[in-house]
């Protein structure tokens, strides 16, 4: 690829990476949760986040007001701007914009092929189904009878099937576990976005391989943490690694090997940059490694900004604006639920 | 002819004595009944009320790392619910005999493995785990709340009914008390009648 992104980004892309930057600004500040922290009652909440840029989405939504209201509504406005960059984009950003939604929509294939096979209705599955994750083929999924019916009519036909050809053959689709397959696509999955950006090169390779790479370290080390005591063998477990990033190959050696968090720190260790996470877990806040890992990613988001002329802004900002829903979803459960010691463990943004 | 009346009277008097003795010793041993389904009775209302109270606390609990395990893993509750199949906790239904009274307890197993062991795997496996344990907690704690709770109304009832039975046997034996004194005095009485024309009539003739 031709460097100097600076001549001729702007020709295809300019519009919506304005556009990005707009929303991105919008995002809630500090001060922005400190207010809504304050707030007694989710009717404060609403009044609050009337002063951001949410303004009235709330405006139609009836009495009473529930956590799970304020989430959807989110999620809706979240879609909503997706779509318009994507109906706006032009090659190859919409090869980009797409390989952000392949992780939605593993989720709701999974979802979707096990409601397939207990015969559940197709259309209480749909509503369930996370909207970034929509493909045209989705109703048609009761059609088929197994999953390998299901792979051979429908799922070849999406973005998705490079990864399922990845794993494993068709017949080994019936007796997998549903939890495995769905890590096994994710990985291949995350192989193919690395490949990608590395293979556009130019800035967008350099801002978005290390966050590419982090994101394959992280589940490593958290596939890792949450198959201690269970009945997950250790082959297992490694086919279930990432093939790229900082670990590999080594790393993902020895973490094959670890038997338990200690181990797993030895490992990282090794790392300068995995270290310090390592060391802040536990500690005064009785912080968690993924909290860790969170505030982290968030941390790498950030820093996408302060580069021009790549994709990478458009993954910071969506996963920026996951993020905010997350910490505003959190806020207004320790309000309804009248817990507020923790009502801080929020991931800060900006 | 004295010694002949004074026989017979000791006699009744005898009968009756047993009778009332009889009748004492039913309303003792209904007595002891009633206070052994009391003291039943008062201890299972004291559990029931600090379950209740520990049951408010749990649930409180759990509900928080509910919000805690989806902050951290996102939206679970679909893939959850799709694959419920079989119970891993059960309970079962046993007798326990209190005063010869029969109440119904439940306790729980567990039966099966947890087919939820990779949920989370690559996300809030953590979190998913205590929010299991809460969860699990909170149901163990309901099911002794459901075998106290059914129990109540059932020991409420047999209380009532022997309390009744143990209280219309007082009654009987404090008429019976009271019908033998009367009876013994009345007895008494002719007796002494008897005894007076007796002796008259030994003067006379």
């Amino acid at each position: 690829m031709l460097e100097g992104a600076e001549l001729y980004f702007n020709v295809d892309h300019g519009y919506l990476e304005g556009l990005v930057r707009g929303c991105k600004a919008s995002l809630l500040t500090q001060q922005d949760y400190i207010n809504l922290v304050q707030c007694e009652t989710l009717e404060d909440l609403k009044i609050h986040l009337q002063t951001t840029d949410y303004g009235n989405f709330l405006a139609n939504q009836t009495n009473p007001l529930t956590v799970s209201k304020i989430d959807t509504e989110m999620r809706k406005r979240l879609c909503g701007e997706f779509e318009y960059f994507r109906n706006h984009s032009l090659e190859p950003l919409s090869t980009f914009l797409t390989y952000m939604t392949c992780s939605y929509m593993i989720d709701n294939v999974i979802l979707l092929m096990n409601g397939a096979l207990q015969k559940k209705s197709v259309k209480e599955i749909l509503g369930k189904c996370h909207p970034l994750g929509r493909f045209t083929e989705m109703e048609a999924v009761n059609i088929a009878e197994t999953p390998s019916d299901l792979f051979n009519a429908i799922l070849i036909e999406t973005p998705l099937a490079p990864f399922f050809q990845d794993c494993m053959s068709e017949n080994a689709l019936d007796e997998l576990n549903i939890e495995l397959l769905r890590n096994k696509l994710y990985k291949s999955y995350l192989e193919a976005f690395y490949k990608f950006c590395k293979n556009h090169g130019d800035v967008t390779a350099d801002v978005m391989c290390p966050i590419l790479e982090f994101e394959a370290d992280r589940r490593a080390f958290i596939i890792t943490l949450n198959s201690f005591g269970t009945e997950l063998s250790k082959e297992d477990r490694e086919t279930l690694y990432p093939t790229f990033g900082k670990l590999y190959p080594e790393g993902l050696r020895l973490l094959a090997q670890a038997e338990d968090f200690d181990q797993m720190k030895n490992v990282a260790d090794h790392y300068g940059v995995y270290k310090p996470l390592f060391e802040a877990v536990g500690g005064s806040g009785g912080k968690t490694l993924e909290d860790v890992f969170y505030e982290r990613e968030v941390q790498m988001n950030v820093l996408a900004f302060n580069r021009q002329f790549h994709y990478g802004v458009f993954y910071a900002y969506v996963k920026l604006k996951e993020q905010e829903m997350r910490n505003i979803v959190w806020i207004a459960e320790c309000i309804s639920q009248r817990h507020r010691t923790k009502i801080n463990s929020y991931i800060p943004i900006l | 002819m004295a010694s002949h009346s004074a026989q017979t009277r000791i006699e009744a008097q005898t009968i009756m004595k047993a009778r009332l003795k009889g009748a004492q010793t039913g309303r003792n041993l209904l007595k002891k009944k009633s206070d052994a389904l009391t003291l039943r009775f008062r201890q299972i209302l004291k559990k029931i009320i600090e379950t209740k109270m520990l049951m408010g606390e749990v649930m409180r609990e759990a509900a928080f790392s509910l919000a805690e395990a989806k902050f951290t893993a996102g939206d679970f509750s679909t893939t959850v619910i799709q694959n419920v199949n079989k119970a891993q906790v059960k309970i079962r239904a046993k007798k326990d005999n209190v005063a010869g009274v029969t109440l119904p307890v439940f306790e729980h197993y567990h039966e099966g493995t947890d087919s939820y062991e990779l949920t989370g795997l690559a996300r809030g496996g953590e979190q998913l785990a205590k929010l299991k344990r809460n969860y699990a907690k909170a149901v163990e704690l309901l099911v002794e709340l459901a075998s106290l709770q059914s129990s109540f109304p059932g020991l409420n009832v047999l209380l009532l009914i022997s309390s009744q039975s143990w209280m219309r046997e007082s009654e009987k034996s404090f008429i019976g008390l009271l019908k033998l004194t009367v009876i013994d005095h009345f007895l008494f009485s002719i007796f002494q009648r008897l005894y007076l024309l007796n002796d008259l009539l030994v003067y006379v003739l």
